[in-house]
């Protein structure tokens, strides 16, 4: 078997010299027959989009036409039947919110699958405690020391590249504690040796460092630093200044934006990406939450335009990407006094790519009856995040086996991926 | 040891005798410190090295020689006591006005972001309806003026002091070990800035609950936390109230309750309020709640006994019924909450059992008076206040809790995994003092496990402490402290922001990952070659002002100076054989012969500075250096350079080497 270190030097210096552009001639032969992933080959890549702060399902995705929602949230009822702003209807019970414009298409499409009524068994109302349980993928373990994503890498059978597994985040979340290895980076501008203006300067240190940590007996400082500079050496920091998105593309000037711009970038320049995650946030919307204009209804466009963006840039890559959204829980399905609603249970999530059964909400929902609601306030979850993230990994990530992804769960997974 | 050590090491033990001998007999026997480095195989300077990298937070220059010669005990025993003169860093706090400040001022003045808003609403600034608008550059100016005059100012100033104050002490504090322990304790009962219901408490707590118990008895402390403000908001059991209580039973009382309730219910449907934040705050403030049981399970999960502790969920809750009422006396000067405190009578409502102590109240009317039973032990519900400080103490004093407790510090000072006889051994000492801190630090360093080659350097500095261990290697001067905080969250510890309860993992593998290992080396080269603005390094001094003849030579004299006793042969030959690498060399030359101009410069600058080395002359080299950022970067091998030797210390800093403690 080739070893890793060996041929990223040289995968990474062939892709120095090509940029976006062609192949390198030479790696045909590289890597050919091995388990190693091929940094040129196009892989499939998850990209998973935390909203922190716990969405407003009822809203994003509207039953409107239960007529007990009316009641419960008289300020923040949508209709579809207005013109200008209504709702877009999906299937005479659902309605997509209208800043969901652009992504309303892909729907159409059925390349854009809605999972509503989803969260988690343990019904706690802090953010804190549920993301950190939906990341660990454990709901009523908080000892678990890795996230669910970090147990997908390792679940995936074959050998990586230091952006197998990236967060476009300052800090490493939840999901990807573990012992694969994964990358936090807000801008990948900064993955380099920064000697500012003095780019010469900059590459003799780098590889002063680079012996040194070559050299260091400890085991992780080590690795690790083996993993950075291999990794620096695949991204080509200059190539990112002049990154040009597909025809007619253009991201939000957003953080969500920038960072899907970036998971773009990797997917396209081909470094082994399969695990992307992302945040957004401003979803607490406890005060002033509007209807079609509003708090709620501006990030929620920032969201759905981020994501269209990023699927249009894709353009050739579109086939080998599934995004996957997710955030820790709903909100009370009753306005509260403020103009916006408070913590709640179950929410919704999207799912878009080409391997997606798309078109449909898959939902298990009663209804808003006050006896139909959890604790007589809150849309109870009747899907199981869990049977959502297994699904869309397993099939999309064609993972050989799922055991040991949600230790302790032995519930069905859902079926709304092809293949 | 050499004669030497052994005379000062009794002189300075002689000259303790005298000075316990009018207060305490006992403390004299405890004070004799024995550290079995020798039988580790450590000679007395690697030891003080050893102890510095673990007990500070890093050497200063001369600092492992000072040690050694005042002797490793003696220097320990005075680190413990703690109480040295702190010139230099209380000169750098004293333009800071908030460190003594009370929550009740703080709490009045430093506005938060909410209290802003309400200010502006009562005095009309904003549309009651609306909470938009507040963007507007007009409404800001307004609301700032209405802030001056009335002395009120904005939460954020105090956060920074906040931030300023623990970076100022950890580089430049004389009781060093004092700052480290303030570290690791704040980190055990981490509260967060984050949450904005305890950002305003967060520095009083560090100051008020942990900073005065680092090495006492560590159920004062456990009480300390549980009873401030910062606690009680952070993990909610300011909010957690019992229903099953004779006070609240009070049928009149439940009526007008239940009133309450119901007209705030119908408020909250009519559309007139419907923009009103603060009529939300109200209704919360005022609703009926329930048990929270956050602080009661975090307090033995994570405070006490561990995660494996031996407490059931059931326990839990009987801890959270004990603790009920346990809240913060109202503060806010336009609160009802104060109006209504002020107008009560004192000695009634001690009568009734309500205590009133700083801060903290007891709420004897929201209180569980119900039987508990907890770890197997039963309360009979009448003791009130006096059940809750009963349930810390019989958390504090259990075998888990020692055992917890030991471990958590064994792997702060020793290794990410210390032996289990070292901790059985800290636990032991620390149930037998009765959780005395300062035992069971002196049981872990006369252990030889402390000073086994297998702990050398095992530890891998968190980014606080590479950073101030950078500042405190190089004599740094801290002009903006603020910009350590931005490199730490840059390197992955954005410190008193952690969110959750169990405060950072203790463990290499958390801070180390491809990402923030490339920041720790960006950050040395940054810190040493003044690219971080505020802060100065100034290289040379270090070396009393002596120009090293070579790249080489700076390689040798800054890697002594940055990383005294360490063994440094082969740092030294990896760094030699790049510098004299030819293909490097060429490129350079290359690159500096298309700009003849500023290597020509650079070779003046180098030669008037063998000639003449005083300190103008380097600051106006520091200015040159400072010019030059967009010319190429002045080759190691060139000597006398001042950028070779910012150059060569920034690798160092950002060597492995100097990532381990």
């Amino acid at each position: 078997m080739i070893h890793r270190r060996a041929f990223m030097k040289s995968g990474a210096m062939a892709l120095f010299a090509t940029g976006f552009g062609g192949l390198p001639n030479f790696i045909a032969s590289a890597a050919s027959g091995q388990k190693i992933l091929q940094p040129y080959k196009k892989n499939k890549v998850m990209v998973c989009i935390f909203q922190r702060g716990a969405m407003d399902g009822l809203m994003a995705v509207s039953p409107f036409a239960d007529p007990n929602l009316k009641t419960l949230r008289p300020g923040l009822y949508m209709s579809p039947l207005e013109k200008e702003g209504s709702l877009f209807n999906l299937d005479d019970h659902f309605g997509l919110h209208p800043s969901m414009a652009s992504l309303h298409p892909f729907f159409g499409e059925k390349r854009m699958a809605i999972v509503h009524g989803v969260g988690s068994p343990n019904n706690t109302r802090s953010h804190f405690d549920a993301q950190d349980y939906m990341e660990a993928g454990t709901p009523f373990n908080k000892g678990t020391a890795s996230g669910w994503l970090n147990r997908v890498a390792g679940l995936m059978g074959h050998d990586a590249t230091p952006f197998r597994a990236v967060s476009l985040t300052n800090a490493l979340p939840r999901s990807f504690y573990g012992d694969n290895e994964a990358l936090a980076i807000s801008n990948l501008q900064n993955f380099a040796i920064q000697m500012r203006n003095n780019p010469m300067g900059g590459k003799t240190v780098s590889k002063s460092f680079e012996d040194l940590y070559d050299q260091t007996s400890s085991s992780l400082l080590n690795k690790t630093g083996k993993e950075s500079f291999d990794a620096m050496k695949m991204l080509n920091v200059n190539e990112l200044k002049n990154y040009q998105p597909a025809k007619d593309v253009v991201y939000p000037q957003t953080a969500l934006g920038n960072s899907l711009k970036q998971i773009a970038i990797l997917i396209k320049m081909q470094v082994g990406l399969e695990l992307a995650f992302a945040e957004s946030g401003g979803w607490d919307t406890h005060v002033n939450q509007g209807t079609t204009n509003g708090a709620f209804a501006r990030n929620l466009k920032d969201f759905s335009d981020s994501i269209a963006a990023f699927w249009k840039d894709l353009s050739a890559y579109q086939d080998e990407v599934t995004v996957m959204t997710m955030t820790e829980f709903g909100r009370t399905a009753h306005q509260n006094g403020t103009g916006g609603t408070d913590h709640g249970r179950a929410s919704c999530l999207f799912v878009l790519g080409n391997d997606v059964k798309g078109g449909q909400v898959y939902q298990n929902i009663k209804s808003l009856a006050k006896e139909d609601l959890e604790d007589r306030r809150d849309l109870p979850v009747s899907t199981d995040f869990r049977a959502v993230f297994s699904n869309v990994a397993q099939s999309h990530l064609k993972l050989q086996n799922s055991k040991g992804l949600f230790p302790d769960w032995n519930g069905k997974p859902l079926d709304l991926m092809r293949g | 040891m050499n004669p030497k050590q052994i005379f000062k090491t009794f002189s300075i033990g002689a000259g303790l005798t005298l000075l316990f001998a009018f207060s305490d007999a006992n403390q004299i026997s405890q004070a004799k410190i024995k550290m079995p480095y020798k039988k580790a195989g450590l000679n007395t300077r690697q030891a003080a090295a050893h102890l510095l990298s673990r007990f500070s937070f890093g050497a200063k220059p001369g600092e492992v020689d000072a040690v050694a010669e005042m002797g490793l005990e003696a220097w320990l025993e005075q680190q413990l006591e703690g109480g040295l003169e702190d010139n230099a860093a209380n000169e750098r706090l004293k333009s800071m006005n908030t460190l003594q400040l009370s929550n009740e001022t703080i709490a009045n003045t430093y506005l938060t972001p909410p209290q802003v808003l309400r200010l502006a609403v009562k005095n009309k600034l904003v549309v009651r309806d609306s909470v938009r608008g507040q963007d507007k550059p007009e409404y800001r100016e307004q609301i700032r003026q209405l802030m001056v005059q009335q002395g009120l100012k904005p939460f954020v100033e105090l956060q920074t002091q906040l931030i300023n104050q623990k970076i100022i002490r950890a580089a430049y504090g004389s009781n060093q070990l004092h700052e480290v322990l303030t570290d690791f304790w704040f980190n055990h009962f981490n509260v967060s800035l984050t949450k904005p219901q305890c950002q305003q408490f967060i520095l009083t707590f560090e100051r008020d609950a942990i900073r005065p118990n680092v090495t006492g008895n560590f159920k004062d402390m456990l009480v300390a936390t549980a009873k401030h403000p910062a606690m009680l908001e952070y993990l909610d059991n300011a909010s957690s109230v019992s229903d099953n209580n004779a006070l609240a039973k009070n049928p009149r009382r439940i009526q007008q309750q239940q009133n309450l309730n119901k007209a705030l219910e119908a408020r909250m449907g009519d559309s007139s309020m419907k923009n009103n934040a603060i009529a939300q705050q109200l209704v919360n403030a005022k609703r009926v709640q329930g048990l929270n049981e956050n602080y009661a399970r975090e307090v033995m999960e994570l405070h006490t006994l561990g995660v494996d502790g031996g407490y059931t969920q059931k326990d839990v809750t009987e801890v959270a019924r004990a603790l009920t009422g346990w809240a913060v006396k109202p503060l806010l000067d336009d609160g009802p909450g104060k109006r209504l405190l002020d107008k009560t009578n004192i000695d009634q409502m001690q009568k009734r059992g309500f205590v009133l102590e700083n801060d903290f109240i007891f709420r004897a009317d929201k209180h569980d008076a119900g039987e508990k039973l907890i770890l197997g032990k039963t309360f009979d519900g009448k003791g009130g206040y006096q059940e809750g400080m009963e349930v810390l103490d019989m958390l504090s004093r259990q075998k888990a809790t020692a055992k917890f407790i030991s471990k958590k510090l064994a792997t702060r000072f020793v290794s990410d995994q210390p032996s289990e006889a070292l901790v059985q051994k800290m636990a032991d000492r620390f149930l037998k003092s009765e959780g005395n801190i300062k035992e069971v630090l002196i049981t872990m360093v006369e252990s030889v496990e402390f000073w086994q080659t297998d702990a050398l350097r095992e530890k891998i500095k968190s980014p606080f402490e590479l950073v101030i261990s950078a500042v405190r290697s190089t004599n740094a001067d801290l002009k903006q402290p603020f910009q350590v905080f931005n490199w730490c969250s840059r390197m992955g510890q954005r410190f008193y922001y952690y969110q959750a309860p169990t405060g950072f993992p203790d463990k290499a593998s958390f801070w180390i990952n491809t990402g923030s290992l490339l920041n720790r080396m960006n950050f040395g080269l940054a810190f040493a070659t003044g690219k971080i603005p505020g802060i100065n390094v100034n290289l040379l001094a270090l070396n009393q002002n002596h120009e090293p003849e070579s790249a080489e030579a700076a390689l040798k004299t800054y890697s002594q100076l940055l990383l005294p006793e360490r063994n440094q042969e082969e740092n030294i030959k990896r760094l030699s054989a790049m510098l004299a690498d030819k293909s490097v060399a060429d490129k350079i030359e290359a690159a500096s012969a298309k700009h003849p101009g500023d290597l020509a410069m650079d070779d003046t600058d180098a030669m008037s500075m063998n000639k003449n080395l005083n300190n103008k002359q380097q600051q106006k080299n520091d200015r040159n250096a400072m010019n030059r950022k967009d010319k190429p970067f002045t080759m190691a091998y060139q000597n006398g350079n001042n950028n070779t030797v910012s150059q060569v210390a920034g690798v160092i800093i950002g060597s492995p080497e100097f990532q381990r403690k």
